[in-house]
């Protein structure tokens, strides 16, 4: 018997050997050779000599042990249940080691009751021990199970679009068809599972009555009532544990479903397509497109009644006509170009600025056509221009043009004195 | 009715213009498509009163429904229709899942000549006679209706392939059997 302490010291010390040695071969045989180079690998500092020694070690504390009848080696089987567990990469069990389990702890339920009935306690004891033992074996495979298919999904999940459909899905299949259905049965209100815990409990309460009611034995009362608050438990951990599997797997199984409907289906419409012509087929399907023509139509009724209906209502919320002021003041189409008169104006009045001259009869001279108003626009508009030097003149002056008489204060062009006033 | 504040819709105009040419704004035109999906019902509103019909697929895309095309915009579909079908049987055949490959594989020059090749027979019909065909018939135009987009070398297709296989889903013999008379 080799000591638990010592045992673990070595697990310890050599976990990452054995874990390697786990994820390489999995279940499979390895060679001596194998061990020694997976201890070379995580330990390359070690002497041949002291890999040689661990090795030895390992070997002698059955942490792997040979095959029968070979030289083959392979890791203690406890030892990997143990790494399984630890590296959570657990294969999915079957339905039926969990309904064998749950059979047994109905036998072991009548085994109990009759034992109760007889008053025989010892074996009252030990039935409830065993039951124990059960109902914890049942748990941990509900959440082995349920680790297991969280592998299966995200394997699935993960595989890349190269691999094959049918190979991506296999185990998301077997692991529905195999465990998640028939657990789903089994647990199901009006199935045999939730019959057998019904009486079980039945037994049970029974059972903590009649220790009641005798008052012999009280110490097995607590026994039994924690015996039965587990397999309430577990009867509630295993619905949960169920549901969540199937909404992890019901998704795949949904997507491959879907996929092999829209597979089957593309072969099948191809098929009437070759026999009865692209456009036969396709016709009365195909999405329609709004194309460029039917933009500037209004090609179909409906388009019509929108459009007419949308006259009525669409209005730009934030439309608003022009204020009177907006509205420029009409202009006279024999008025010259402002632009034209400044420049002129401009010319004429660069060198003879020693005297100031009038602006109305340089209008006046250089358009005679102009009608009074339109002149006076022009006058206007060349006195409220800032580029321009012009001064207005102290004195009242009374001037004639286009054969009308004004009386006003007129702007002259001038440098000395530009006096700035806006009143004429 | 629907306030329509219209300088709240900001792309009105180039969402308008992709639209009416027949264009599926999908969550690739991020612009649009965010535009789109925050004013979707001043969107809806005033597009109805202009006469289209917005259509918003939770798969992902918008697009202005139709009840019937121009001959040649038909002709375009089926054609379309007639390419994804293909491919999908192409991926399923090679082992590959084909909503999956549908979505993330590039379609290059070589897979559209294999096509061809393959379904001779089915895209005579459709005047495609070679890869280059193709692409020019096909895929271009797929990119033009906001179905597919161009990378490196090749095309990826988009969400609104969906409106195809919905339509794939709807062919049975009474669909053939309807149209002959």
């Amino acid at each position: 018997m080799i000591p638990a302490k010592k045992l673990l010291n070595t697990l310890t010390e050599h976990w990452g050997v054995l874990e390697l040695l786990f994820k390489r071969f999995k279940m499979a045989d390895f060679s001596l050779k194998d061990v020694q180079n997976a201890i070379k690998q995580k330990q390359p500092s070690w002497s041949n000599e002291r890999i040689y020694k661990e090795t030895n070690r390992l070997l002698n504390q059955d942490i792997i042990i040979p095959l029968a009848k070979s030289s083959q080696l392979e890791i203690n089987r406890a030892i990997a249940d143990f790494a399984t567990f630890l590296l959570q990469e657990e294969h999915l069990g079957l339905a039926q080691e969990i309904s064998v389990l749950v059979d047994d702890l109905a036998r072991l339920g009548n085994r109990l009751a009759k034992a109760g009935e007889i008053e025989d306690y010892d074996e009252l004891r030990r039935f409830s021990r065993i039951m124990d033992d059960r109902v914890r074996k049942i748990m941990k495979l509900f959440a082995h199970n349920e680790n297991a298919i969280l592998n299966i999904v995200e394997q699935a999940k993960a595989d890349n679009a190269v691999q094959s459909l049918q190979k991506r899905y296999q185990a998301v299949i077997e692991a529905f068809d195999e465990y998640i259905e028939p657990m789903l049965e089994m647990v199901d209100i009006r199935g045999d599972f939730h019959a057998c815990f019904n009486t079980i409990e039945a037994q049970i309460s029974a059972q903590i009555q009649q220790i009641d009611r005798l008052g012999k034995s009280y110490q097995d009362k607590r026994m039994l009532e924690q015996l039965r608050t587990r397999i309430l438990e577990m009867h509630l951990v295993g619905r949960e544990s169920l549901r969540k599997s199937a909404d992890m797997l019901m998704p795949l199984r949904e997507e491959l479903r879907r996929n092999n409907l829209i597979t089957r289906q593309a072969a099948k419409v191809l098929g009437l397509v070759r026999k009865n012509g692209v456009d036969n087929m396709l016709s009365a399907v195909q999405p329609n497109f709004v194309s460029d023509a039917q933009r500037f139509s209004l090609g179909q009724q409906r388009h019509i009644v929108a459009y007419m209906a949308g006259l009525v209502d669409f209005e730009h919320d934030e439309y608003q006509l022009p204020e009177h002021d907006d509205v420029p003041a009409y202009q006279s189409p024999y008025i010259p170009d402002y632009n034209d008169v400044k420049t002129q104006f401009r010319k004429r009045f660069k060198k003879a600025s020693k005297k100031a001259q009038p602006l109305l009869s340089f209008l006046d001279e250089s358009y005679p056509d102009l009608e009074a108003d339109e002149m006076l626009f022009l006058y206007q508009k060349l006195i409220s221009d800032g580029d321009l030097e012009i001064s207005q003149s102290q004195e009242k002056v009374k001037i004639k043009i286009a054969q009308q008489h004004f009386s006003l204060y007129p702007f002259n062009s001038s440098i000395a004195d530009d006096k700035k006033a806006t009143e004429q | 009715m629907t306030d329509i504040n219209l300088d709240d819709l900001t792309h009105l105009q180039a969402i308008n213009k992709k639209l009416t040419s027949g264009y599926h704004i999908s969550e690739q035109d991020t612009l649009m498509w965010q535009e789109l999906d925050q004013h979707i019902d001043a969107y809806r509103s005033l597009f109805n009163a202009l006469g289209h019909d917005l259509q918003h697929d939770s798969r992902g895309f918008y697009y202005f429904g139709s009840d019937e095309s121009t001959p040649n915009m038909g002709k375009i579909s089926r054609a379309i229709a007639l390419t994804i079908y293909i491919l999908i049987e192409n991926y399923a055949n090679t082992g590959k899942d084909p909503m999956r490959a549908l979505f993330d594989e590039v379609n290059d020059l070589e897979l559209m000549q294999t096509l061809v090749q393959i379904n001779k027979h089915l895209f005579d019909q459709l005047e495609i006679f070679s890869g280059s065909d193709l692409r020019k018939d096909v895929y271009l135009r797929m990119v033009r209706l906001g179905l597919a987009r161009e990378v490196e070398n090749g095309f990826m297709l988009q969400a609104p392939i969906y409106r195809y296989i919905d339509a794939l889903m709807e062919v049975n013999e009474e669909t053939y059997l309807g149209d002959d008379e």
